[in-house]
């Protein structure tokens, strides 16, 4: 399986084509299409309602598209071969997981499970945890059942991982704990990563792709490093407060309070200084912002 | 083969850890009340008479066993409440699906070692039951009275089946519907009836009671198709 992965490499993980989905009469999204190239780490990031649980449910087969298809490593998501599914790591929202048992018993129960299983990462994981051998998962707390769910995931040696709302309820120390184990884990092993989250503080650290998502339709998908250098957010101090702002294609958002105008767009200073001086925009002072991906996925989204 | 063997052993482990105790509990409980029916017929015997109590059962209708009566249909629901909702908090039934095994696959996995479970149950309870029957009565008597607790037993495996065909289900609307179908059926197990009055119906009873085995499937399939 593992010179088979090798000789796919530069091939997609994932591939949807063509996504239409409505949940009764409501749209959540049409003709959607995107890639995850193997070996590269994707965040889809998308505000609540934006159909990123709705795309993790169609590729792990838990919900059927009204059109279109996902592929994973060749095969459609709704009718996964058992060799398909064992080189998947699904990490369910909320880190759910067998919480009936204890890390003993679930680790001897995925043990059996999982052809590829290696136990190593799982118990180093675990021996951070202060937690008693008989624990029940179920008695513990978020961000210890996060680090078992992880651990889990990473005994199973897949080669692509989805996880979906990773950062829900961890605390900073257990999200950047995450972060930093899955993005080292990731690396050296060359694994593909499929991520979304709502919490997209230390997501700079993981990803390297970004897929933006607004309702019904996708905003961008680009490597992350690319993203953040193209994107800007410039803020126009105008004379007038209660003056006009025209809005163009250079305008990928605005956001206005008073005489500050927040100016989001791919295009450099010079070319919104010509936009402001065609549209006689009268200004005391343009300015660019340092963004982090927070900022900028705010900024592309829309505040509201 | 190898791998097949181990996670099928892995699938039946997690089973176990969630009913074990449930399972433990209405063993006990049974044997608990073969007990009670031991020593009723006991002290009846003695300090009534054998001739009187034989009479009582063979011509007016009077059943030493009918403590049992529910007893299989409380065991069948706690088995498949024990099985099947852990697997409905938060839909992590997601997880089992999601297992490198055909869903249909390893839904019937679990199902036949429930089932497998329940049988054992039924079976020690049923066994020590002849011994207690033997002790006291002559063949005639044991043979209809266990014809009497037969369908008790069968209802308790189709409460199984359609208790997990309920939880499963995703739909709280459909639950409600299944659980009337379920109510209905399961009650034709449980009408009082005479000594061995239900010997003409048993077959039929028996098929029905296998065919409801496989409905879970359908609750699985509306899981995976995404209803909600």
């Amino acid at each position: 399986m593992r010179g088979n992965h090798n000789q796919r490499k530069g091939m997609y993980a994932i591939e949807c084509k063509n996504l239409t989905h409505y949940y009764g009469k409501k749209l959540v999204y049409e003709n959607l299409n995107f890639t995850v190239e193997e070996g590269k780490i994707l965040g889809l990031l998308g505000k609540n309602g934006a159909g990123k649980s709705t795309t993790i449910n169609i590729l792990n087969g838990f919900l059927h598209p009204t059109a279109g298809e996902c592929l994973i490593y060749g095969e459609n998501s709704q009718h996964l071969t058992p060799a398909t599914k064992e080189r998947i790591g699904f990490l369910i929202e909320g880190h759910i997981q067998y919480s009936f048992m204890n890390i003993h018993q679930i680790e001897k129960f995925y043990s059996g499970i999982y052809s590829r299983w290696n136990s190593e990462p799982y118990w180093e994981l675990m021996s951070k945890l202060k937690v008693t051998p008989r624990q029940k998962i179920s008695s513990m707390s978020c961000g210890q059942r996060s680090q078992v769910a992880l651990g889990l995931i990473l005994a199973q040696d897949p080669d692509l991982l989805i996880l979906d709302d990773f950062s829900m309820g961890l605390d900073p120390g257990y999200r950047r704990l995450f972060i930093d184990y899955l993005r080292d884990y990731a690396k050296t092993n060359q694994k593909t990563i499929f991520l979304t989250s709502h919490i997209i503080q230390d997501m700079e650290r993981l990803i390297d792709d970004v897929l933006i998502m607004d309702y019904n339709r996708i905003l961008t998908q680009q490597p992350v490093n690319e993203f953040m250098k193209r994107f800007k957010q410039f803020v126009i101090r105008l004379k007038n407060p209660n003056a006009d702002f025209p809005k163009n294609s250079l305008s990928l958002n605005i956001e206005r309070t008073k005489d500050r105008v927040e100016f989001y767009t791919y295009g450099t200073l010079e070319e919104l200084k010509q936009f402001l001086s065609e549209h006689a925009v009268e200004y005391v002072s343009v300015e660019q912002q340092p963004l982090t991906l927070e900022d900028a996925f705010i900024g592309l989204t829309g505040k509201y | 083969m190898q791998i097949d063997y181990t996670m099928w052993k892995a699938i039946i482990y997690k089973e176990w850890i969630k009913i074990r105790w449930t399972a433990a509990i209405f063993l006990g409980l049974g044997i608990l009340v073969l007990i009670n029916i031991l020593l009723r017929i006991r002290h009846d015997i003695l300090f009534v008479d054998a001739t009187n109590y034989w009479y009582n059962v063979l011509f007016r209708g009077y059943n030493y066993a009918s403590m049992l009566k529910f007893l299989p249909f409380l065991a069948g629901l706690g088995i498949s409440a024990a099985q099947y909702f852990p697997e409905t908090v938060n839909r992590r039934i997601k997880l089992t699906f999601h297992l490198p095994v055909k869903e249909s696959r390893v839904l019937m996995g679990m199902h036949l070692f429930g089932t497998g479970s329940l049988l054992l149950i039924y079976a020690v309870w049923l066994i020590l039951f002849v011994i207690i029957s033997a002790i006291y009565f002559p063949p005639e008597i044991m043979q209809s009275t266990l014809i009497t607790i037969i369908p008790w037993f069968m209802g308790g495996l189709a409460t199984y089946f359609m208790a997990a065909l309920i939880l499963l289900e995703p739909v709280w609307l459909f639950r409600v519907l299944y659980a009337l179908v379920a109510y209905g059926f399961i009650t034709m197990f449980y009408q009082r009836a005479g000594l061995a009055a239900y010997l003409p119906a048993l077959p039929e009873l028996a098929v029905l009671t296998v065919l409801s085995s496989i409905v879970v499937l359908f609750s699985g399939y509306r899981f995976r198709k995404g209803e909600m």
